[in-house]
């Protein structure tokens, strides 16, 4: 969504002033009645798929969180690439694997990290949830919903920690958009949200397999191509949806304290007929009890959008950006320059600003580079994803409350792999009612 | 010598609380690394940078002792020596031997540290000039040493019972010289 650099800075003003004084969650979340130190040094896990985002995980691991002693992967030149990022890191070195059945019985691991395609997360989550082994699972829970359950059912079996990789939930931008503007009740009523991920770009990936004679048929990959570019099929991905959406919608399962009933989709391979499987363009929209829409779209044809949530409230229009910024309009207003006076107190800062500048990161998640901003509300994405995994193996060791569970990330995998029906369908459909509530 | 029963019920208690300062103290500083209640990991323990920031006459011994071959020993030493202390004033076992090594480790503790500047310390939680609650506490043990607390209560009476009483066996049991 495009700003003008006056309207940049009044929104980001305002969300300043409305979320003064919210202390970030993380901590606060993290309190527990236990008194005294907890036994044991870093969590020792093991990463089970270190292509692109499990290397984005490896990256944000601390040393003083966890100690990765083993990775596995089919694809050897991704180990390598892993290496680098361990040593990067801090990290000692960790043993390598191909197969991950192998590294989870060999290695004396506690908890593992799983960023493989979908299709594999409810197979390999549940055996180590199985071998008891605590379990970071990448999003979208799973390729099908009754994956996602048997997940679900196989943590609470098991008592082990099981978390799914929303990264916004450990977001400061995100925690304090929801306790300082939405929980306060800055926004008035809300009926709307726009969920959007445009992009100009074919998702189609290109490189050449480790070796001349590399084949991936035996992990259930007939070429190099259908590992390379799992994505483009449906055996193994459930698209945009998934990939984008699912992350949006659970945010806006979150701000809205629900899950949407039914959705409505449409879209098509529209620009990319090359033999993909799975949309370039997607519109859906999921409708939530209380008359609350959120109309998501996703688009490979153009990034003037780029990717944002907007919460469009009666009183006032929350604008979370690229997962980094932030920005707050009042309705109403003769312009949406201008400004608000904030419904919010503003506290003391005895709990730590909620926000602090920083013009660190060098793009945003659309991958557009990053402009400055004196009003400060820009954050390095990146930082949530080092809280995630912190937050993982705080769970591991202290029992610390996970920020994003199955019972949360179930709400948002079971509407998105239903809106993937509704789009093929050109239909609405109704979206299994409580599905995060069930057992 | 014991003037009250309230003096003496209140230097058991005073011995109690510098035990259980002791012992928590020392059991801490084992079990790191570790993790705090919030879920934040906590790093090993070590003495190295109290030594190695050491004020006072004795600091250059101090930074000695740091930079030596010694540091690892001192590491795992101080919180044990530490834990002996903590339990031998709690139990009232030995209390004579675990108040000298409360004065001991605290003269220690002090010496390292002596407040000379009279400014607030970094992580520091108030103002000191060369009093400070370590000298404090260094004195109510020497109090503790000095009052003979193991005749008021603790494992110590009962350890006494027991050696006096096989005093008196050997003494029976002695054979009549003029027999």
């Amino acid at each position: 969504m495009h700003l003008t650099p006056e309207e940049q800075a009044t929104g980001r003003r305002n969300f300043l002033r409305a979320v003064a004084g919210v202390p970030v969650l993380a901590g606060l979340g993290a309190a527990s009645l236990a008194r005294g130190p907890i036994a044991g040094g870093p969590v020792r896990i093991g990463y089970i798929g270190v292509g692109g985002e499990g290397r984005v995980l490896l990256g944000g691991t601390d040393p003083a969180y966890a100690h990765v002693v083993a990775m596995a992967d089919i694809n050897p030149a991704q180990l390598a690439l892993a290496d680098a990022v361990l040593e990067k890191g801090g990290h000692g070195k960790a043993t390598h694997y191909a197969e991950w059945r192998e590294m989870i019985q060999k290695e004396a691991l506690e908890g593992i990290v799983i960023a493989t395609p979908l299709w594999m997360h409810t197979e390999i989550t549940i055996a180590c949830l199985e071998a008891g082994l605590h379990v970071l699972c990448e999003k979208m829970m799973a390729w099908d919903i009754e994956g996602c359950e048997r997940m679900r059912a196989t943590a609470r079996r098991t008592g082990k920690v099981l978390e799914i990789g929303y990264q916004r939930n450990y977001n400061t931008v995100y925690q304090a958009a929801h306790e300082g503007i939405v929980k306060a009740g800055v926004l008035g009523d809300v009926f709307m949200a726009r969920l959007a991920w445009h992009r100009n770009g074919n998702w189609r990936r290109t490189g050449d397999p480790p070796a001349a004679n590399y084949d991936p048929s035996k992990w259930g990959y007939p070429t190099w191509e259908h590992l390379l570019n799992w994505r483009l099929y449906k055996k193994y991905s459930r698209g945009l949806l998934a990939e984008l959406a699912s992350h949006q919608v659970n945010v806006s399962n979150w701000f809205f304290q629900a899950e949407p009933e039914a959705v409505i989709g449409t879209g098509g391979i529209y620009r990319f007929k090359d033999g993909r499987e799975v949309d370039d363009h997607i519109y859906a929209t999921f409708e939530y009890p209380g008359g609350r829409s959120a109309v998501f779209s996703t688009v490979e044809s153009n990034a003037f959008e780029r990717n944002y949530e907007v919460f469009y409230g009666t009183r006032g229009t929350l604008l979370l950006q690229g997962e980094s910024e932030a920005y707050l309009f009042e309705e109403g207003a003769a312009t949406p320059a201008a400004a608000r006076p904030t419904g919010v107190e503003v506290q003391p800062k005895a709990g730590g600003p909620a926000l602090s500048a920083s013009e660190s990161r060098a793009a945003d998640a659309a991958g557009r580079a990053a402009t400055g901003s004196a009003a400060g509300v820009n954050l390095d994405r990146l930082a949530a994803y080092r809280a995630e995994v912190s937050g993982f193996c705080s769970a591991v060791r202290t029992g610390a409350p996970l920020l994003c569970g199955p019972d949360r990330a179930i709400g948002s995998a079971i509407a998105c792999i239903t809106a993937v029906d509704a789009v093929a369908g050109k239909t609405r459909l109704p979206i299994r009612v409580g599905a995060a509530a069930q057992s | 010598m014991i003037a009250t029963r309230g003096q003496g019920v209140a230097l058991v208690v005073l011995r109690t609380l510098l035990g259980w300062h002791f012992l928590y103290e020392g059991y801490y500083k084992l079990v790191l690394p570790a993790w705090s209640p919030a879920g934040a990991p906590l790093a090993a323990w070590s003495a190295g940078g109290y030594l190695r920031g050491a004020t006072g006459p004795l600091a250059p011994v101090f930074r000695t002792l740091a930079a030596s071959g010694l540091a690892g020993w001192i590491d795992l030493a101080v919180p044990i020596a530490l834990v002996l202390v903590g339990l031998s004033l709690i139990l009232g076992l030995f209390t004579r031997r675990g108040c000298q090594g409360a004065v001991l480790l605290l003269a220690l503790f002090y010496l390292a540290a002596i407040p000379l500047d009279g400014v607030p310390r970094p992580g520091a939680e108030g103002t000191y000039l060369l009093v400070n609650k370590t000298l404090v506490e260094l004195a109510a043990a020497v109090v503790l040493l000095t009052s003979r607390t193991e005749t008021i209560a603790g494992l110590d009476l009962l350890r006494g019972r027991r050696v006096r009483a096989a005093q008196r066996r050997d003494l029976v049991d002695q054979p009549k010289v003029n027999a």
